[in-house]
């Protein structure tokens, strides 16, 4: 009976009854129903946290597990899902705010595919599940109808996501040619010992294309910055933090746990993730400098932190798998916040501009050291949490010889800081703001702000619970083969 | 009672004055008490390793076959003590100078503490992550000194500091990578105390050796502002309040120096000794190059900011002259070195609210309008170019002693840097103090430094100069063991 207690089954009913509470209920009172919204996230973001608890489970015929990683990551999608149906409740929606239960709806079919995603280990699984989370961003994306930035993001996504998962189907497609499986443990047993075949080899690459587009790496990423500045922010954020993260458990998952680390996979593909890993690194760092728009800013520092993960993972050790759940951890907890913030900056100020956080420093001080605090965690500066990540990131590198990949990380940190002073600087040093808004920020984001602030603080100076969820997701179990190197 | 628990103490007390600040006190007062009452448990761990050789505080040191074996631990012995005291000290000194009329005076006092707690916590942190983070915390609260407070190009001084701290500390941070990595897994741990103790029993392999050697020069050099890494020192100092300048030629550049004492040498004896012949180079860079550029300055900022970047070549020539002498005068110099720059900023901060200007042409007769700010001017020109009796002198004296029977050459060049500094420190001293009244003292309503409220920190800050420079031993006695440690094979 639990086993159907579990996080993607209750995901989908909330958000049915979410629906069906809005179709049923009498127009005048629906005013409860983003605080209800709100509260059964939040109520099941405790059941996901108290589910990954329990012992090993598999489910539908070998399609699901749920194990080190999938407990470390289904509580990370449930809590975007939660800091989503936050400021989703408070996004302006002008003309459709008659259509607010969808908006509201759909971010937890679409985190129910997340946390099916986390704990498939077969390729239609996959497959299914991920598109399960790419048709609720296309309809969230474009669901500012009126607005024209809006419609071109979601236009834009719909095409690249389909051309992605057109990558995606064919390497499944090659995968079950070459393989007879689309399995992982079955995959795995078969080639364990064997040299790869062109067909399989082909179908990885192709996979990892599809994947590619997902995190945003180069040279897939064009689609990010357009799309995360059209679409409605509180999509933004999920699609630069919980779809991110997804592409990369995926990547974790196939490349890492077992599945496809093989060696006779893998030196062909290590190369591969390492330049990748660089160029978007440098691209991302280079090309966030001149961005004005917060939403395009945090869109390059997203392809930035892509790039420092696929170097990680690029080591293909167990290591950089460790590292790559701890960076995106740090990621959330320093992205999150400030995707929050920029909602409200758009509210009160009607654009993402970084001019609209002259002077914040003096207006403000709250938000504005939470802030700070933030954008330096995400800069890598001691003793924030973004430091510990870049410093494992560095470790890994470093004990795997990858000196260029190396040189490259630590030199793009240096140009890295330069961007991310540009908000600081805007807020602390003497400007006056050019419009001194009519509104004040809500107390509330002073809140989350300043608890976001002192959780880097807190988590960099100690960052033994981080830690120990990492140790968590490295002891999988999910192909019973053990772990190579 | 506990003594150990004195050492968290140290930061608890700034911290608190931080927040306190923060929360609405009143913003000079509660850091210049915060500051003051931070002598105390500096007192007593002072006391604890005059007796002791040493203090620790923190869990025992374990092997943590962890992902990220990080332990919280200070420590405090005859090393790290002179230059506790300079951080102590200092911070007092520059919160005493610094002005409660500034504007935005909350941020400005809350930066300046965090500061010196960065400065204190990186000469007490004994696990390197802490070590390494400690001094980059000092990062963002400068580059908005300088940003908010500074004069001059100040948008470009910070982002130019910044940026180039930041690339010289990532450079370290692959070192210090690097040194843990050398480590068998079996022992790894990020204690510096336990390292030196594993690599003197295993050292690393003499190629590896020389590899992180040249990274821990490049990255510490970096923030010791060593020649050709030196270019964000002069223009930085010149462009910060004058408080700020203080803390960072004072404390936070001996924080480079500090490192490779206790990291390069011991660890990589072997890599140390191989690139000495480049940090030789680097030295002589330092004391010709920027002596030579000192002479051109026209602002006293300026010159002040070269002068210091210039004098960490003589340090630098203690540091490779591997005698314990030179080690020595290497750490007495870094504490006269950070006192006498710390005055000469702090007097350089006074002529500027004065006349409006720092220029040295257009200045002139400060010895008849503000007699004391004179005397504090030529204490702190003395002792940047070494008169016997201060601080400076002792420090210099045993370097070129300790360093002679290696590097003869350098040694003579560093003479030959005595005599830049000098030439350039009394032109200035002339330009600026005597000749008639300038019109820039004249016009403004120029009063002396009044009373002891003005007067003190200047007056601290002469006083240890010249202790130190009397009884050198103060800082050798506790030191000796630990410096005799660090060369023993």
């Amino acid at each position: 009976m639990t086993r159907w207690i579990c996080p993607e089954v209750l995901l989908v009913l909330t958000g049915v009854t979410l629906i069906l509470a809005d179709a049923l209920i009498p127009a005048g009172k629906k005013g409860w129903l983003p605080r209800l919204a709100i509260l059964l996230s939040s109520v099941l973001f405790g059941i996901t946290v108290w589910q990954s608890g329990q012992p090993m489970l598999e489910a539908w015929g070998n399609l699901f597990i749920n194990d080190g990683l999938s407990s470390v990551f289904k509580p990370f999608f449930v809590l975007c899902l939660v800091g989503v149906t936050l400021i989703s409740v408070r996004y302006p929606m002008g003309r459709e705010e008659t259509v607010r239960a969808e908006f509201l709806a759909l971010p937890f079919f679409s985190t129910a595919g997340l946390c099916l995603l986390a704990s498939a280990r077969d390729f239609l699984a996959i497959f299914v599940a991920l598109e399960l989370v790419a048709i609720s961003l296309y309809l969230l994306a474009a669901f500012h109808r009126t607005r024209v930035a809006s419609l071109e993001a979601g236009m834009k996504l719909l095409v690249m996501g389909g051309l992605s998962t057109g990558f995606l189907v064919m390497g499944i497609a090659w995968l079950y040619a070459a393989t007879g499986s689309t399995e992982f443990t079955r995959i795995i047993l078969e080639q364990a010992g064997r040299p790869a075949s062109p067909g399989l080899l082909l179908a990885i690459g192709l996979i990892l294309t599809g994947l590619a587009f997902k995190i945003a790496a180069v040279p897939f990423h064009a689609w990010a910055p357009d799309v995360y500045e059209g679409a409605p922010t509180p999509i933004t954020a999920f699609l630069a933090i919980a779809s991110k993260a997804a592409g990369f458990v995926l990547l974790l998952r196939i490349f890492g746990f077992g599945a496809f680390a093989l060696d006779s996979v893998g030196w062909i593909f290590r190369p591969i993730f390492l330049t990748m890993g660089i160029a978007t690194v440098t691209l991302g760092t280079l090309a966030a400098l001149p961005q004005r728009n917060l939403k395009r800013y945090l869109a390059y520092s997203g392809i930035a932190h892509a790039g420092y993960m696929l170097l990680a993972l690029g080591t293909l050790g167990e290591s950089g798998m460790g590292t790559v759940v701890g960076y995106l951890w740090a990621y959330l907890l320093a992205t999150f916040p400030v995707f929050i913030f920029v909602q409200e900056l758009e509210r009160v100020h009607g654009s993402a501009d970084v001019r609209h956080l002259d002077g914040l420093g003096q207006r403000d001080p709250g938000p504005a050291l939470g802030l700070t605090l933030c954008f330096l965690s995400m800069a890598g500066l001691p003793p924030l949490l973004g430091f510990s990540a870049k410093l494992s990131i560095f470790t890994t590198l470093w004990s795997a010889g990858e000196i260029p990949g190396l040189v490259v990380g630590v030199i793009m940190a240096v140009v890295g800081l330069g961007f991310y002073l540009v908000p600081i600087r805007a807020m602390y040093w003497e400007r006056e703001p050019d419009v001194v808004p009519a509104q004040r920020f809500p107390s509330f984001l002073v809140w989350i702000l300043l608890l976001a602030g002192a959780a880097q603080l807190i988590l960099g100076f100690q960052p033994r619970p981080l830690v120990r969820l990492v140790e968590r997701s490295l002891a999988p179990t999910v192909t019973g083969i053990p772990q190579e190197k | 009672m506990n003594l150990s628990l004195a050492l968290p103490l140290l930061l608890v007390v700034p911290l608190l004055g931080v927040v306190a600040i923060a929360l609405g006190a009143a913003p000079r007062k509660t850091a210049l008490w915060a500051s003051w009452i931070n002598l105390i448990p500096g007192f007593l761990v002072s006391g604890v390793v005059l007796r002791q050789g040493e203090i620790l505080y923190g869990p025992e040191v374990t092997n943590l076959r962890e992902v990220f074996p990080v332990q919280f631990r200070l420590g405090l012995d005859g090393l790290s003590l002179p230059l506790l005291w300079l951080t102590l000290v200092v911070t007092v000194a520059a919160i005493g100078v610094a002005r409660a009329d500034v504007k935005r005076a909350k941020e400005y006092f809350l930066c300046l503490l965090l500061v010196g707690v960065g400065g204190l916590g990186a000469f007490l942190s004994v696990d390197l992550f802490y070590f390494f983070s400690f001094h980059e915390v000092v990062l963002i609260p400068s580059f908005l000194l300088i940003g908010i407070w500074g004069q001059g190009d100040r948008t470009g001084a910070a982002w130019r500091m910044t940026l180039y701290l930041v690339l010289g500390s990532l450079v370290l941070l692959v070192g210090l990578i690097g040194l843990v990595w050398a480590v068998p897994e079996t022992a790894r741990t990020l204690d510096w105390r336990v390292l030196t103790e594993t690599f003197r029993a295993q050292p690393i392999p003499a190629t590896q050796q020389t590899w992180l050697a040249i990274l821990l020069l490049v990255g510490f050099g970096t923030l010791v502002s060593l020649v050709p890494f030196h270019s964000w020192a002069p223009g930085g100092y010149a462009s910060a309040p004058a408080p700020a300048a203080m803390l960072h030629a004072g404390v936070l550049k001996k924080f480079g120096i500090y490192g490779l004492l206790r990291l390069a040498l011991p660890l990589t004896p072997l890599g140390w000794k191989e690139v000495s012949w480049i940090v030789g180079l680097m030295l002589a860079g330092n004391l010709l190059y920027l002596g030579l550029a000192s002479l051109a300055q026209r602002d006293f900022r300026w010159l002040l900011g070269f002068s210091s970047a210039m004098h960490m070549g003589t340090i630098f020539l203690g540091l490779i002259g591997g005698t314990v002498l030179g080690l020595g005068g290497a750490l007495v110099l870094m504490v006269g070195h950070g006192l006498s720059a710390a005055l000469g900023f702090a007097v350089a901060g006074e002529v500027g609210q004065r006349a409006g200007t720092t220029w040295m042409q257009d200045l002139g007769g400060l010895a008849k309008k503000t007699p004391k700010l004179w005397f504090y001017l030529m204490i702190a020109g003395m002792a940047s170019i070494g008169l016997p009796g201060l601080a400076n002198f002792a420090g210099e004296i045993l370097i070129f002693f300790g360093a002679w029977s290696a590097h003869p050459f350098l040694v003579a060049i560093a003479a030959w840097g005595v005599v830049l500094s000098s030439v350039a420190m009394l032109r200035a001293i002339r330009s600026i103090a005597t000749g008639p009244i300038s019109s820039a003292l004249e016009a403004k309503q120029t009063g002396d430094l009044t009373g002891i409220r003005e007067v003190w920190p200047f007056a601290l800050l002469t006083a240890l100069l010249f202790l130190v420079g009397l009884v050198p031993n103060l800082i050798l006695g506790p030191a000796r063991p630990v410096l005799e440690r660090l060369l023993q094979p």
